[in-house]
């Protein structure tokens, strides 16, 4: 049983009277403790992909199995219990709340799932310190470098420790050391059991990665496992 | 998300919107400033017609005044002996529910200090000790008429304030209670002085220092214009030698006033009274009881108007003041449209979102509630100051309560529209939206 199974998915959105189908029948199974990276053109499809995958969005079409539950159908309330529970997910843009420190931010999917305060605390600040942020919990985003804001966002889709995490292009807002350093906490996360899954469009990551998912106008063109 | 993180969102939310927060709140600030103010106004203007009712005598005092008897009695009108003091006795007797009986003569005639100064023509009234309780009167010095005065025909007289400053200006009531007036001629000693009694503005105007009109009418005449004398002595002293043909118990009264000791058995002693009237009046209808029932539903009834209109204006503020909450949640949702994505994004369920939303908007009004409490003591300070009601407002507890608990349903309601447009946003058109 695979952790992650998608079954002729496809998502369509609709703009006026035309029809843009953005993905068209993807099959793509993932299995627990994968490593995984998607590449293709922009405008391929990528970050679709993974916003269904990370449950922010349904399909169109088709199945869709995300630890064992059908999401393709599911609920608002099923979504976000997967979103806050299952599933970490990190933006190219980071996503953080400007006007909460680095702490609450990094807190913020704890209030979600009903753990009382001291918790949240404890919890938000032992992953602050993984990620390296153990100094910096009282600054606002705006007072923080994108590496900095990026290590937030991390230890934000940690912090619920979570079976998949998922990167839609983590590094692209990053000069290409920040980005290696980025690259090397999903490898550890990776190494530490968690499945993880970036979409990129630099081949040097995807090098990096066990298994390359290549994406063309909403179809797999490539499936490549090293 | 609970109640306790919704709320300490909702708070930094408010803080660190300080100048859209006072915008949003100033509309429930005035719209539970003025509500509690038209409260306190409305119940100042009950509580001091309620005073004035008591001081006149209240719902207790029945009068009985004659009237012509119907067409079918009119041929045995002659048998009645009409109002006379035999139906003071016979009530007094007769009618247990009743409790003070007050029998009056009057006359107009001129009464001066014992040296003649200050002549004035007043009207001198006759009673019996029963008077002072059926007025509710009260004394600034001296005492009342008795019933030894009564049964001694004395030559004694209590005045009211009006009468007493005109006949010695500037001396206290306590200087007068003892001094000598001559009435008709006849010395007569002052035994007692009445309080003064004045409208609630005339009072404010007095104590402020201010001159109080004299030209208006007085609602209270009959009180400090009084010159009281004991009944007896008014018949034996002024009446008799002018209708010789008279007893004292066969003198028509010029108006016969009884108090109900039980108001919650008014109707059974307006009967009892009646009873013994139709005995004495030999069956004939020459005679009415004046209550003030009428008078007082007809107060009560403006006084609810009154409450009324000035609840709706100051609750259509308050409504005003809700759409002005949702309005500024509307905006500030547009606004916050990533934010909402990025809790989303996170795990937080639409109800979570709809929550924070109703929990902003309702502190909102909170926060404004009891600011406008606030408000409103200031606002009933120069409603009393400048005011030409002649009642003081009186804060109630109840008024507050009302208008806060109105203010957070305006805030909970204003909440829910703008919070279930945020809940029902996708997250990753949240996300996207610049
Ligand atoms: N919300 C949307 N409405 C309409 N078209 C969209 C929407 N999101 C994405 N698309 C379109 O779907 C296609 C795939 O987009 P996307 O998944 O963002 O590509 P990538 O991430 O690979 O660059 C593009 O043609 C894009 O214009
Ligand atoms: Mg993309």
């Amino acid at each position: 049983m695979s952790l992650i199974s998608l079954q002729g998915v496809s998502k369509v959105y609709r703009v006026g009277d035309q029809e843009i189908r953005a993905l068209d029948g993807i099959d793509l199974r993932i299995e627990e403790g994968e490593f995984v990276s998607i590449i293709g053109p922009s405008g391929s499809g990528k970050s679709t992909l993974m916003h269904l995958l990370g449950c922010l969005d349904t399909p169109t079409a088709g199945s869709m199995e995300i630890c064992g539950r059908e999401m393709a159908r599911a609920g608002v309330g099923e979504l976000a219990r997967m979103r806050n529970r299952e599933i970490g997910f990190v933006f190219q843009s980071f996503n953080l709340l400007p006007r909460l420190d680095v702490l609450a931010n990094i807190e913020l999917p704890l209030i979600y799932s009903g753990i009382p305060a001291s918790e949240r605390r404890e919890r938000a600040r032992r992953v602050a310190g993984d990620v390296g942020l153990a100094e910096r919990l009282a600054n606002r985003p705006s007072q923080l470098s994108g590496g900095q804001c990026q290590r937030v966002a991390i230890a934000r889709a940690l912090v619920n420790n979570p079976r998949i995490v998922f990167g839609d292009e983590p590094t692209g807002n990053l000069d290409s050391a920040t980005g290696a350093m980025v690259l090397e906490m999903f490898e550890q996360l990776n190494a530490a059991g968690k499945t993880v899954v970036l979409v990129t469009h630099d081949p040097a990551i995807a090098a990096r990665t066990r298994r390359v998912v290549e994406i063309h106008d909403g179809r797999i063109r490539r499936d490549a496992k090293a | 998300m609970n109640l306790f993180v919704a709320i300490h969102t909702g708070l930094r939310e408010i803080g660190s919107h300080k100048f859209r927060s006072a915008l949003s709140m100033l509309g429930i600030i005035l719209g539970v400033s003025s509500l509690i103010a038209t409260m306190a106004l409305t119940r100042g203007m009950e509580e001091g017609t309620r005073t004035f009712m008591q001081q006149l005598g209240g719902l207790e005092l029945v009068r009985v005044t004659p009237k012509e008897p119907s067409a079918d009695m009119f041929d045995f009108a002659v048998l009645s002996p009409g109002c006379t003091l035999r139906d003071a006795e016979a009530i007094l007797a007769n009618a247990p529910l009743i409790s003070h009986v007050s029998p009056e003569l009057t006359l107009r005639t001129t009464v001066s200090r014992e040296d003649g100064g200050g002549p004035e023509r007043w009207t001198v009234t006759g009673v019996m000790p029963g008077y002072f309780v059926i007025g509710m009167h009260s004394l600034a010095a001296g005492r009342f008429l008795t019933d030894l005065d009564s049964s001694h025909g004395s030559r004694c007289v209590v005045l009211g304030h009006t009468v007493a400053s005109e006949l010695w200006p500037g001396v206290s009531p306590e200087d007068i209670a003892g001094r000598h007036v001559l009435v008709d001629g006849a010395p007569f000693e002052v035994v007692g002085v009445l309080d003064l009694y004045e409208r609630e503005e005339d009072k404010r105007a007095r104590q402020a220092g201010r001159k109080v009109s004299t030209r208006r009418w007085d609602p209270f005449r009959s009180k400090n214009q009084a010159v009281l004398i004991p009944f007896s002595t008014m018949f034996h002293e002024f009446l008799s030698g002018k209708f010789p043909e008279d007893s004292m118990h066969t003198m028509k009264l010029d108006a016969l006033t009884v108090r109900v000791g039980d108001l919650s058995r008014f109707p059974a002693a307006l009967e009892q009274v009646r009873a013994v009237l139709n005995q004495t009046h030999r069956g004939v209808d020459d005679f009415e009881l004046d209550t003030r029932e009428d008078w007082f539903d007809r107060v009560e009834s403006n006084m609810r108007a009154a409450r009324l209109s000035g609840g709706l204006i100051s609750a259509i503020s308050l409504v005003v003041g809700a759409i002005g909450i949702m309005n500024i949640m509307l905006a500030s949702i547009s606004e916050r449209i990533r934010e909402i994505g990025i809790r989303l994004a996170v795990g937080a369920r639409p109800g979570d979102i709809f929550l924070q939303i109703l929990v902003e908007s309702v502190l909102v009004s909170a926060i404004g509630g009891v600011l406008g409490i606030g408000a409103s003591l200031g606002l009933v300070e120069v409603l009393k100051s400048i005011s030409p009601s002649e009642n003081v407002p009186v804060i109630t507890a109840g008024g507050v309560v009302f208008s806060v608990i109105f203010a957070l349903v305006a805030g909970l309601l204003s909440g829910i529209y703008p919070g279930l447009k945020a809940s029902r946003l996708n997250p990753i058109n949240a996300l996207r939206y610049e």
